[in-house]
């Protein structure tokens, strides 16, 4: 895969009820990735846009959005999953030659709707919905129930990625301020409420109002744009079979053959000792152990040991930083090209030279795709 | 679909029902297909209808007429028994419904049962027992809703056997 | 930078239409337009790479459907991409399908379009297009009746109306040259197999004979709703040539957006003054016949397919894509140069007015264009057809898709 650079890029601070329009957020995020990038609208060929219109209450969520995404006479098109997806789809873009700048955004409000309501509209209507029994909280609990049963995992190693997500999040100033708990502790953790045995409240993002924009470029542009682009060397994609009766909820089919493919196209042999920085989206503490391990970032069972050492697991809180429907993956990728910059203030991995950032969609991730990254200079 | 349309204006003497706080809503009716019709009948007769992969031979319930690893029709039905073992579990403190999350008054317990001679589980309600003496791999049988309706909602639930 | 790998069109199939497909499930629905697809290209499942689906969520009230019907579509472990984009959303995952293997990541990628509108109600789905914006109407001050006035009877019919009227009066079209064009189309759609309003023996005094919906729009003229699904398999110039007879090259691509219609953004601009300009429609088109090398689209485009559920778009789509000089479409169609066996052919699959399952109509129209070079199409017109166009709308009137195809791989460099 020949290499796409990342520009530019914005994250709007996220808040659990942000005081702003849809389009202004969308604007301020767009605007931004391009003042980072020192662009002007006109040099925008192709806008790939990551909404949802059961999300945004609004059949064809990104036809009012066109202006404010600088789309207006612009290739414009939406990818309804994951902002990590828009982001692959604005690499094709970029890799098939007729694109020069891609400008992609991810946007929700969760405060507008109810989220976890909202992810019912997502299963089989003719059994699984009429049943209304899964939801985000069981689907968590019965993957942490696989997951500790297969590996013989205890309740406290998975607090501990919470804490450490915490932690992390206290340090960057673009976390939520909710989540900003540098003196949690591990017995905090394990005595918040129980949303679904075992999975307990604090294991679980808030969701969150928030906007995102990255900008893409193909190799000579990116180097003409910026003396320090981030490389877009691989990216995997995949997603398993619905039906959770089918799977082994301990383990990620979809994340494993996503990974394996990225690590294939990006040429990576040893993604323990190669990879320095992951950004993994993970929608519980566990999901992120699970998904850490199908990366191969660590032994099967063993995700736990990423905390000491090994890979960095999310130095930038991961998604309890910022959990924003259709912005969480592009947010993972940003935060991995800041690590490579190193313009992560605060949490910045010294010397980090490859990173993998992920996103998914689906109940227990069922539809997942890791990027890997490398640095410029 | 639930849409929230907040106005802040007032408008004088036409204010009716196009715009206030609330939603807007509207209702979905989905076809059952070709497999899940046989199933919903089923149902009504107190019966699980599974259909079967052509090729591989894999039992599904919940019914599919396409085996997803074969690609081939799955379209033989077979009877299935009613009773089955507990794969997972979970106890859940909500309620979590199309419009809202409200905390639970009773836990809910939620497994992934596999009915035997099946080969894929489904995530259905387990009643009639206590939170604690969930395990995995307990034997459970289907409870059936007091008014049979042809419908997913006619399983109550499974019960542990011999009564729990 | 020349062309690094050629997509082509090797394969389209489709699902019978109807207004009610009571008989499957939305999952139902797609596996038979996607055993159709990958029946007729004589591949196995297991050689496609990738598969992207779209289709309107709103309407069937089902996010991201595709989750669930995976299985069906072919797609158990491989990767997964939705994009949806309102009315052109077929045109934008055939868009999609040809940057996939553009792109060179991807060999074989199966494009999926779908619609089960029978399951919801479209016009509360579309509706909600325009409830949208309710809040920035009474921000200003709009009273409910002057609301109800500007909204016309509903998000699509409301809007096609006053394209109808700003059209007409350009034009000087009349209502027998809407009608004309309905009639045109459900002809057609009698001979192609799947299509949903098949009236063979419809004249232009039956269409003037229905009441009026919405000035000059009348019941006879509008599109139904169906239910229905269309996939296309889209592969590289190499694997094409080994699978199929005649592979269809995908030659140029273009969305471009025009701003939204109404008001724009917060009420800051005009947003379209004359919904029948079109100036994101005519920008594709020369995007699109840039990339594939075509200087005189109206002499070099030998079959079109138009999205058009009302028949005065498809009179003025055919104009701003640069079929016909402006204004001379109506003309065209009294002279019997867009039939069946005229010289520039157009929507003789029966179009959006005879089919509209929206998530699929956008590909239908590009699948459609393809069978025809292909020379596989269920109303096949008598003359070879080397170059022909699919052209997607939708969005509040401004996004559209635009596809050109070509039986020869693109030779130009861009």
């Amino acid at each position: 895969m020949e290499k796409v650079g990342i520009v530019g890029y914005y994250q709007l601070k996220p808040e659990l009820d942000i005081m702003m329009s849809p389009y202004e957020a969308i604007f301020t995020a767009v605007r931004g990735a391009l003042d980072s990038a020192g662009l002007k609208r006109k040099d925008i060929t192709t806008v790939v846009t990551c909404t949802n219109d059961y999300y945004d209450g609004k059949t064809i969520s990104n036809c009012f959005k066109v202006e404010a995404g600088g789309a207006y006479m612009k290739d414009e098109t939406k990818v309804e999953l994951d902002g990590a997806h828009a982001a692959a789809y604005g690499l094709y873009r970029i890799l098939s030659g007729n694109h020069k700048l891609a400008m992609i955004y991810g946007f929700s409000t969760p405060s507008c709707y109810f989220y976890e309501p909202v992810r019912i509209l997502e299963l089989d209507p003719t059994f699984d919905r009429t049943m209304s029994v899964i939801n985000p909280y069981t689907t968590g609990g019965m993957q942490m129930r696989a997951y500790m049963k297969a590996f013989g995992v205890n309740e406290e190693d998975i607090a501990k990625v919470a804490v450490q997500n915490y932690k992390n999040c206290s340090k960057n100033s673009l976390a939520l301020p909710e989540a900003k708990k540098p003196d949690i502790s591990v017995q905090d953790v394990l005595d918040s409420e129980i949303l679904s045995s075992p999975l307990r409240r604090l294991m679980y993002p808030i969701p969150c109002d928030g906007a995102t924009a990255m900008i893409l470029a193909p190799e000579r542009q990116s180097l003409k744009i910026t003396d320090n682009p981030v490389w877009i060397t691989g990216m995997g994609q995949c997603q398993e079979t619905y039906y959770l009766g089918d799977r082994d909820l301990s383990i990620s089919v979809s994340m494993e053959k996503a990974a394996e493919k990225a690590y294939k196209r990006a040429g990576i042999n040893d993604p323990k000792s190669e990879i320095d920085v992951a950004e993994i989206f993970g929608h519980t503490s566990c999901e992120e152990l699970i998904l850490a391990e199908a990366a191969h970032l660590s032994e099967k069972g063993k995700g736990a040991i990423l905390l000491d050492s090994g890979p960095a697991l999310n130095p930038s809180g991961g998604a309890m930083s910022a959990f924003t429907p259709c912005a969480s993956g592009l947010t993972r990728l940003v935060e991995a090209a800041k690590q490579l910059r190193g313009e992560a203030d605060g949490y910045q991995i010294s010397g980090a030279k490859k990173a993998i950032a992920s996103g998914q969609v689906g109940f227990c991730a069922q539809n997942n795709i890791v990027f890997v990254l490398e640095g410029g200079g | 679909m639930g849409e929230k349309i907040i106005s802040k204006i007032n408008l004088e003497d036409e204010q009716d029902i196009y715009v206030k706080r609330g939603m807007v809503r509207a209702e979905f009716d989905f076809w059952v297909g070709i497999v899940m019709d046989k199933f919903y009948e089923g149902l009504q007769n107190k019966q699980f209808i599974g259909t079967k992969c052509s090729k591989c031979g894999k039992v599904f319930l919940p019914p599919r007429n396409r085996c997803a690893d074969c690609f081939a029709k799955a379209e033989e039905f077979v009877e299935l028994p009613q009773t089955g073992v507990v794969k997972n579990f979970t106890v859940s403190n909500y309620n979590v419904t199309e419009r809202r999350v409200r905390k639970a008054k009773e836990p809910n317990m939620v497994g992934l049962i596999q009915i035997d001679g099946a080969d894929t589980a489904m995530v259905v309600p387990i009643i009639n027992t206590n939170p604690d003496d969930l395990k995995e791999g307990m034997k459970v049988k289907v409870v059936w809703a007091k008014n049979i309706k042809g419908h997913p909602n006619d399983i109550a639930g499974f019960e542990p056997v011999g009564g729990g | 930078m020349a062309h690094k790998v050629q997509p082509a069109i090797i394969s389209c199939g489709f699902c019978e239409h109807a207004s009610k497909r009571s008989d499957v499930n939305m999952a139902e629905l797609v596996n038979e337009a996607v055993e159709d697809c990958i029946k007729k290209a004589n591949i196995d499942w297991k050689d496609i790479d990738a598969v992207i689906n779209g289709n309107m969520p709103a309407f069937e009230g089902a996010n991201m459907p595709e989750l669930w019907m995976g299985d069906h579509m072919a797609a158990k472990n491989k990767p997964m991409l939705r994009v949806t984009t309102g009315g052109t959303t077929g045109g934008s995952v055939t868009i999609a399908g040809y940057y996939s293997v553009a792109s060179g990541l991807y060999d074989m990628v199966l494009a999926i379009g779908f619609e089960q509108q029978s399951c919801g109600d479209t016009t509360v789905g579309l509706a909600s297009v325009g409830l949208g914006e309710f809040t920035i109407f009474s921000d200003l001050g709009y009273t409910i009746e002057r609301m109800r006035s500007n909204m016309g009877g509903g998000a699509a019919i409301g809007i096609a109306s006053y394209q109808a009227m700003n059209y007409m009066r350009r034009s000087r079209a009349t209502e027998e040259d809407l009608a004309r064009v309905v009639v045109q189309n459900r002809r057609n759609a009698a001979k192609n197999w799947w299509t949903h309003l098949k009236m063979p023996s419809i004249t232009i005094e039956d269409v003037l004979d229905t009441p009026y919906i919405s000035y000059p729009l009348r019941f006879g003229m509008v599109c139904p709703a169906s239910d229905g699904a269309c996939a296309m398999l889209i592969t590289t110039e190499e694997k094409a040539k080994q699978i199929a007879d005649i592979p269809v090259y995908i030659n140029g691509v273009a969305s471009y957006s025009n701003e939204s219609a109404i008001l724009g953004i917060d009420c800051a601009g005009a947003g379209q003054v004359d919904p029948c300009e079109q100036l994101g429609a005519m920008k594709s088109a020369e995007v699109a016949y840039g990339q594939a090398g075509i200087s005189f689209p109206n002499k070099e485009i030998d079959y079109a397919e138009v999205y058009s559920p009302f028949p005065n778009q498809e009179l003025m789509w055919v104009e701003r894509v640069g079929l016909f000089e402006e204004n001379k479409a109506p003309e065209a169609y009294q002279n019997g140069v867009t039939a069946l066996n005229g010289e520039l052919p157009v929507n003789c699959s029966g179009g959006v007015n005879s089919t509209n399952a929206i998530g699929a109509s956008a590909m239908e129209r590009p699948a459609e264009a393809a069978l025809q070079i292909m020379g596989k199409a269920g109303n096949q017109v008598p003359k070879t057809v080397h170059t022909a166009l699919g052209h997607g709308w939708g969005g509040s009137i401004n996004l559209i898709t635009h596809v050109v195809m070509s039986d020869e791989p693109q030779r130009k460099w861009r």
